[in-house]
Formats: C-alpha cells, sequence, structure tokens
C-alpha cells in the first residue's frame, strides 16, 4: 500500500514538473529527426542490399541505431530526472514527512524508483513508436528488436537506479545529476584503455556497461549480460535504501 | 448510593529516558513524560532546547538514540508504521512538495497514511471546510504564503484523523484570526479525546489552549507540570528562570 502511494506521488511530481515534459518533448523530436535520416539511408540503399540475401535489413540499419541514440540520450535524461527524487526531498525538508508516515526507507526508494522507471520506459516506448509504425511495410526482424529493447530497457533501469542512489547520497539535486552522470560514463567506458589495447576479457571488460549491452543490440540474449543489470540494480538501491535507513537512524 | 470513579484517561503516548544526539552534540536526553487522551502538552524552551527533536522523534521521522516510546501501549520503535495511522505531525515550518495543488496534497498524505477512495474523499472534504481551504483547494502549494501553508500542513496531519496530534509551531506566520481559529481547533481534538502537543515560543498561546506544560532546556526536561488559566504570569517566570538559570529557583 505503502509503495504504491510513493510510487503515484512521485509519478504526479513528474508529470507536472516542466522538465520532464521539456526532456521528453526535445528528445523526442531528436530522435525523430535521427529516424527520418536513418530511414533515408535505409531507402537510399535498399537496391544494393537487395543483391545480399543476407544483408542488414530495416531493425539493423534503423531501428537499433535509433535506440542506440537513445541510449546516448539517457546519459543526459536520466540524471537530470532522477536527481531531485530523494535529494530535492531532503532539500525541500519534506523527507521527514515520508518517513513521519511510517513509510519505510526500502518502499520509499523503491517507490521512487517506479515511478522514475515508468517514465523512462514510456520515453523508451515512444521512440520504438517510430520503427514500429512501418513494421506493416518491410521485412522486419522482430527478434532482433525485441532484444535490442531489452538492452535499452535494462540500461535505462540500471541508469535510474544509479541516479536514485546518487539521490539518496547527495545533499543537493545538481551534485546526485552530476554524480550520476559520472558514474554512468565511467561504467560505459571503465574498459576503453583495455579495449585500445586489445584486451577483449577480464574483469575490466565485464565491469563495463558496454559489454552487457552490445550483445542485447545485436541480438543475443544471454542471461550473464541479464545478471549484470540486475546486480547493478539492485547493489544500487540497496545502498540508496541503506542511506536512507541511515538518514532516519542518524538525523 | 456511591459516585463511580471516574475511570483514568487512556495513556496515548509514554516517552521513557529517550535521547538524542544531533551533529555531534546531545540534543535531547533522559526525557520522559506522558501523554494522556484529551491532554494538551504545551512544549517550551528556547532555540536549540531540542523541542523539534522531540517531536520528530515523537513523529517516527528520527529515531531516538536511547529510551522507549509507547504509542497506545504499543512499542512505536518497533513497530514504526504504527505512526501512520495513529500521529498527525505538522512539522516546523510546514514543508511542501511544491508541485502539487493543495487537493493533490492531501490525496497523497492521505495514501501515505493508508486512506483511499471514498474514505479519502470524504476526509479531504472535511478538512478542507474545517480549516477553510476551499479557494485554495486548486492552488499548488509552492505558490501559498506561509500562513496558508501552515492550515495545509495541519490538514494533512489532521487528515487521519489520529490519536495523536503534534504541532511544531503551528502558529507560525498565521493571522489573529487564524491564530484563534487553531486554538479552537486543538480545543476541538482534545474534546474528542486526542491528545495534542503543541510546541511554540508564545507563552500566550500555551496559557490560552495548553492544561499541561513541559519546558526543555539543553535537551532536559527541566519542568513538567498542570496549567490552569490565567497562569500566564506564573508561567512567564518559570520560563524565564529554567531560559536564564537553567532551573527554576524554589519561591
Amino acid at each position: 500500500m505503502s509503495l504504491a502511494a510513493v510510487t503515484r506521488l512521485e509519478w504526479r511530481r513528474l508529470l507536472v514538473r516542466p522538465l520532464a515534459w521539456v526532456l521528453a518533448a526535445l528528445t523526442v523530436a531528436w530522435l525523430a529527426w535521427n529516424f527520418t535520416l536513418l530511414l533515408g539511408g535505409f531507402l537510399a540503399g535498399q537496391v544494393q542490399r537487395a543483391a545480399q540475401p543476407d544483408g542488414p535489413g530495416f531493425v539493423d540499419l534503423v531501428g537499433v541505431p535509433l535506440l542506440g541514440q537513445l541510449a546516448q540520450l539517457a546519459f543526459l535524461v536520466v540524471p537530470l530526472l532522477a536527481m531531485s527524487t530523494l535529494a530535492g526531498e531532503r532539500r525541500n525538508g519534506t523527507l521527514p514527512l515520508l518517513f513521519a508516515a511510517g513509510v519505510p526507507a526500502s518502499r520509499i526508494v523503491l517507490g521512487k524508483y517506479l515511478a522514475l522507471l515508468g517514465w523512462l520506459l514510456l520515453w523508451l516506448a515512444l521512440a520504438l513508436a517510430m520503427p514500429l509504425a512501418l513494421a506493416h511495410a518491410t521485412h522486419f526482424d522482430w527478434g532482433k528488436l525485441a532484444a535490442a529493447t531489452l538492452g535499452l530497457a535494462l540500461m535505462l533501469a540500471a541508469l535510474a537506479a544509479v541516479g536514485v542512489a546518487c539521490s539518496a547520497f547527495a545533499s543537493h539535486p545538481a551534485l546526485a545529476a552530476a554524480a550520476t552522470l559520472m558514474i554512468a560514463l565511467a561504467l560505459w567506458s571503465v574498459n576503453l584503455g583495455a579495449q585500445l589495447a586489445g584486451v577483449n576479457g577480464g574483469a575490466i571488460n565485464w565491469l563495463a556497461m558496454s559489454t552487457h549491452l552490445q550483445p542485447l543490440l545485436r541480438g543475443l540474449v544471454s542471461s550473464a549480460d541479464l545478471a549484470w543489470f540486475a546486480l547493478l540494480i539492485a547493489l544500487a538501491l540497496a545502498l540508496a535504501t541503506r542511506r536512507l535507513d541511515a538518514e532516519r537512524e542518524r538525523g | 448510593m456511591t459516585s463511580p470513579i471516574p475511570a483514568s484517561p487512556r495513556v496515548v503516548l509514554r516517552l521513557d529516558r529517550i535521547g538524542r544526539r544531533r551533529a555531534g552534540r546531545v540534543a535531547v536526553q533522559e526525557l520522559s513524560l506522558e501523554l494522556h487522551a484529551g491532554q494538551v502538552l504545551g512544549l517550551l524552551g528556547v532555540n536549540g532546547a531540542g523541542k523539534s527533536t522531540t517531536l520528530s522523534m515523537i513523529a517516527g521521522a528520527l529515531r531516538p538514540d536511547r529510551g522507549d516510546i509507547r504509542l497506545n501501549g504499543e512499542d512505536f520503535l518497533e513497530h514504526p508504521a504504527l505512526a501512520r495511522t495513529q500521529i498527525g505531525w505538522l512539522p516546523e515550518r510546514a514543508p511542501v512538495w511544491a508541485e502539487l495543488s493543495v487537493v493533490e496534497h492531501l490525496d497523497a498524505h492521505g495514501r501515505l497514511r493508508g486512506l483511499n477512495g471514498a474514505v479519502l474523499r470524504q476526509a479531504r472534504e472535511q478538512v478542507i471546510e474545517r480549516l477553510e481551504l476551499q479557494p485554495l483547494a486548486r492552488r499548488l502549494a509552492g505558490v501559498l504564503s506561509q500562513g496558508q501553508r501552515q492550515r495545509l500542513g495541519l490538514a494533512c496531519a489532521l487528515l487521519h484523523r489520529p490519536a495523536l496530534l503534534v504541532l511544531d509551531e503551528p502558529a507560525n506566520a498565521l493571522d489573529p484570526v487564524q491564530a484563534a481559529k487553531l486554538r479552537t481547533l486543538i480545543r476541538e481534538q482534545a474534546a474528542a479525546g486526542n491528545a495534542v502537543i503543541l510546541s511554540t515560543h508564545l507563552l500566550a498561546e500555551v496559557t490560552a489552549v495548553c492544561d499541561r506544560v513541559a519546558i526543555l532546556h539543553e535537551g532536559t526536561l527541566r519542568h513538567d507540570g498542570p496549567l490552569s488559566t490565567g497562569d500566564h504570569a506564573a508561567l512567564e517566570r518559570t520560563f524565564f528562570e529554567i531560559a536564564m538559570n537553567g532551573v527554576v529557583r524554589a519561591a
């Protein structure tokens, strides 16, 4: 019950905040523009590709690259949306209202996380609607698009969890946004040096988010990659819960 | 025929030697007191005496480092969810979710306190009417004046009909008319069998509405006694002696 109340409250706050709408409008417009460019490129090369029976299709050349663009935008959008979830409550003095309502820290964190995730999944659905609009007009690789969508959904879920955790630790929303961005970039590029050196395995590559997202974008679903995202989400939410518990204990 | 012996009023709140450190110093120590149903306790003290920390602990927003709190006979620290239904808290400066309207605010508070559907709507309409919030109902909480926010905070505290009402500086920023209405409301709550704790800097507020007064100084309880109408001069003397010397001198 209290989880639903916190989720609903956070969802409502997200919906009435201009920032969420401005971000949605700007990013969807950007994605729509890119979709038309990708579609133009796809149509221009259609004759050449007709000669290659196993060549890349609509999903490879339009759907997945569009989701890749969304992944890049997520590094900006998620920190901005997540920053106020807990740091904003703390700054406004409304966090004690949730504590005083007897809501456990885990439900506060989870409720806020679910609301943010709901918004991000809607955002993903809007982006997906563009390639899906042409599903009837082209040969559509549903499996590959589903895997890529799953990858993006997991990436958004992981970044949202990191954002909520940073917001739990930060005293100011702007600090939370900066910390989320830094951690997200670090997670993405932690293996860059190893890759440049030609090292493709090892712990450093396992740590990187790109290692686990790229196979999904190529249509390859592996339980190891899913587990990596699940672990990151669980770790971030556990840390956020611990921080809130400590805040209630220590003041 | 003998007249029946009146039953002693039910103990709503019992604090047993609670203590709390904040920012490296003792904020409250060894505080014990009892509050009965229908009683209005005025909590007085100079700035930094520990009033808000005490009220935050009673409201469930902050955990004591030591001691016990029992609410209607149940261990409040073991079952913090008791706060959800049994305590209504108006924190100092009445923090609000600025993005929500007054009605949305009340709905969010109601849901956090376990109210839903028709019960929530009915409770909301009652407090809106009782606190004369009808003209503000659709206004965003963020644009309300401080006095209006106090009234909204009070409405949120009353919404779920708590057995214990914890009010931290409720008359802050209220005009004289609203302050008089607040006194009436507090007396109504006491008459309905609810216990009220009122923290304030205004001695006149205490003498006008409380039947008992507790004075905190440097985190410890220095005075706890009944208060009769017209005791203003005696209360003032006691308060200033404690504030200046830390103790009440014998007459």
